[in-house]
């Protein structure tokens, strides 16, 4: 059973820098499990974006540590792939009101990303790891659509890091 | 217009303006928000709870019961103080927009004293865009907006959204309620991942 991990921009904002306990407990429960947390392109580019009032997240010091990656870009010759951008981007539109057009592409790109391992076969089970509830609740909803109900979870990254620290203390 | 309605108006202007005095003060902020949480205090309390000089928190306590959004409850000594309810709504001259002033957003001013993300997103948006950022971070959890489309409506950075969303989160958690949304850790398969091994 092949499980994919894909973690979004909150995660890695909610860790903290690499001497909190919130980063050093998501970081032990990827070893241990043997887990590669896999960020779309758009979610590494927003994570490392320049900008001299913040303090850039830790997710750099994961991939050299081994246990985050990046994903090769998003094949969109697949129409699944397409389809359950689409589908997300409309989810999250709805959601909010407005039209899916202006719905930011990264939001669907997890989902999408997901489609493209379970339509290939690569893997059979995928996590969703955000911080935006439309965002997760909508790969969660479009991949079911593809018959996928029983193989995404969308975890929400605070509850999940918050469940990690309290196990540990 | 009969006296006790021009008296009334008064009263929404000096709220108005005390209002203002908090959001203008961040210590102000945080104190009348400990207050507001806490039911009742003592200056004792605010001085241990908010690591305060004695001299310092009589002072802030003072002004704000005279500006009436802080109440004596109870005269006797130790006097107890609570915090009035504050809940100003602010209306455009056009009619279509409103915004109401809660306890949430003097709460979230106040913590600018504790929390650098916050700090720094005053200090380059303002407490109006402090204010806009709150709006948002209820949206977010409610499941009805994500950081990124807060980040273009507002042109700034997802992950600059991002922060500022997640600064907010203990205030909006604290201030309204939630339906628990996605899995927690213990709803994922996966192996023993919390064993010693």
């Amino acid at each position: 059973m092949s499980q994919l991990h894909i973690a979004d921009t909150g995660l890695f904002v909610a860790m903290g820098q690499p001497s909190n306990s919130r980063y050093q407990a998501v970081r032990q429960f990827a070893r241990r499990n043997d887990i590669t947390f896999v960020l779309p392109e758009r979610v590494y580019e927003e994570l490392t974006v320049d900008d001299l009032d913040i303090e850039a997240p830790p997710v750099d010091d994961a991939i050299d540590e081994g246990w985050a990656t990046v994903a090769a870009p998003l094949e969109f010759s697949e129409p699944i792939v397409s389809r359950a951008m689409d589908g997300v981007q409309r989810y999250i539109a709805n959601a909010d009101e407005r039209p899916a057009d202006e719905v930011e592409r990264a939001d669907a790109a997890l989902a999408a990303l997901a489609a493209q391992h379970l339509s290939a076969g690569m893997v059979t089970e995928v996590y969703i790891y955000t911080t935006d509830i439309a965002a997760g609740e909508g790969a969660e909803t479009v991949l079911a659509s593809e018959g996928y109900g029983d193989s995404v979870t969308f975890v929400n990254g605070f509850r999940f890091i918050e469940d990690l620290v309290s196990n540990r203390s | 217009m009969s006296r006790t309605s021009n008296r009334a108006d008064g009263d929404i202007v000096r709220d108005f303006l005390s209002i203002a005095d908090l959001l203008e003060e961040p210590q102000l902020a945080q104190l009348y928000a400990y207050l507001a949480q806490e039911g009742e205090a003592t200056v004792q309390d605010v001085i241990e709870d908010l690591d305060l000089a004695q001299g310092t928190a009589y002072s802030y306590v003072n002004r704000l019961v005279d500006t009436g959004v802080v109440e004596v409850t109870q005269d006797e000594q130790p006097r107890q103080y609570a915090a009035r309810a504050i809940d100003l709504t602010v209306t455009t001259t056009a009619g279509d927009r409103e915004y109401t002033i809660t306890p949430a957003l003097i709460d979230a001013v106040g913590r600018r004293e504790t929390n650098s993300d916050i700090d720094t997103y005053i200090d380059r948006h303002g407490v109006a865009g402090l204010a806009t950022a709150l709006t948002y971070a209820v949206a977010r959890e409610r499941g009805e907006v994500t950081h990124r489309l807060m980040a273009e409506d507002l042109e700034i950075s997802p992950l600059a959204a991002e922060m500022i969303l997640q600064a907010l989160r203990p205030v909006v958690h604290e201030h309204y309620d939630f339906e628990e949304a996605g899995a927690g850790l213990g709803e994922l398969d996966i192996g023993n991942g919390t064993d010693d091994t």
